[in-house]
């Protein structure tokens, strides 16, 4: 999409959508909102990013392998935060983040972490299902593999 | 259920029909983000904001974006 328009307002706009995703994501346990709702915000920019300005210029912002890395090893961290959640409760170990003061960002022992891993696959996700719809395939977003 | 209620969802079940009804596409894409920013709207005043961050985010924008990308695709637009 070529349009001078469309470049100079998503410019201006994306910083305050990212922001507020980046938002969503972090006070997903003292607000409403969470991992999926912010990951979708995060997605929905980049993927605004990519049909303003291009396909080239997206490629070279979010590299293919570089996003599959990030995802596959947010996965990796959700499955050994939540396994070690579910069985320290059922076993009773002793919690090493700890709860924390009530309202303050970082309370809530291991919610914040998981909604930013969840944030991290559903944006990435997101991105790569709209360029599958608008590509087909990943021919050529991997130049270096 | 005040008169707020009702009426968007008067707009709701109006944007149903008429997006199962009209024959332009993109116009019924359209239509479709009314629907789902209607829904957003009801869950917020049906005090479950979470839910309505994520069909404003999923429904009204994601969702969308892929119909608009696959009618770019398979040439559905009508100039």
């Amino acid at each position: 999409m070529k349009s001078s328009i469309a470049k100079h307002v998503s410019g201006l706009l994306l910083p305050f959508v990212q922001v507020f995703g980046i938002y969503v994501i972090l006070f997903g346990h003292l607000s409403p909102g969470g991992g999926f709702a912010g990951g979708s915000i995060l997605g929905a920019s980049m993927i605004l990013y990519r049909f303003v300005y291009g396909a080239e210029a997206s490629d070279r912002k979010f590299k293919y392998h570089y996003m599959l890395k990030i995802a596959c090893t947010a996965l990796i961290f959700y499955g050994l935060i939540k396994g070690y959640v579910f069985v320290g409760a059922f076993l009773g170990w002793h919690n090493p983040v700890g709860t924390g003061t009530v309202g303050s960002l970082f309370s809530g022992g291991f919610i914040m972490p998981l909604n930013v891993l969840v944030g991290a696959v559903v944006a990435i996700t997101f991105y790569f299902i709209a360029t599958l719809f608008e590509e087909g395939d990943f021919g050529n977003a991997d130049p270096h593999q | 259920m005040d008169v707020f209620n009702i009426m968007v969802l008067a707009i709701m079940i109006a944007g149903a029909v008429a997006a199962a009804r009209t024959k332009n596409l993109l116009g019924a894409v359209i239509i479709f983000m009314v629907y789902s920013l209607m829904m957003a709207i009801l869950w917020q005043r049906m005090n479950a904001p979470d839910l309505a961050i994520t069909e404003a985010a999923v429904g009204a924008g994601i969702t969308s974006i892929l119909f608009i990308v696959t009618l770019r695709k398979i040439k559905g637009m009508k100039k």
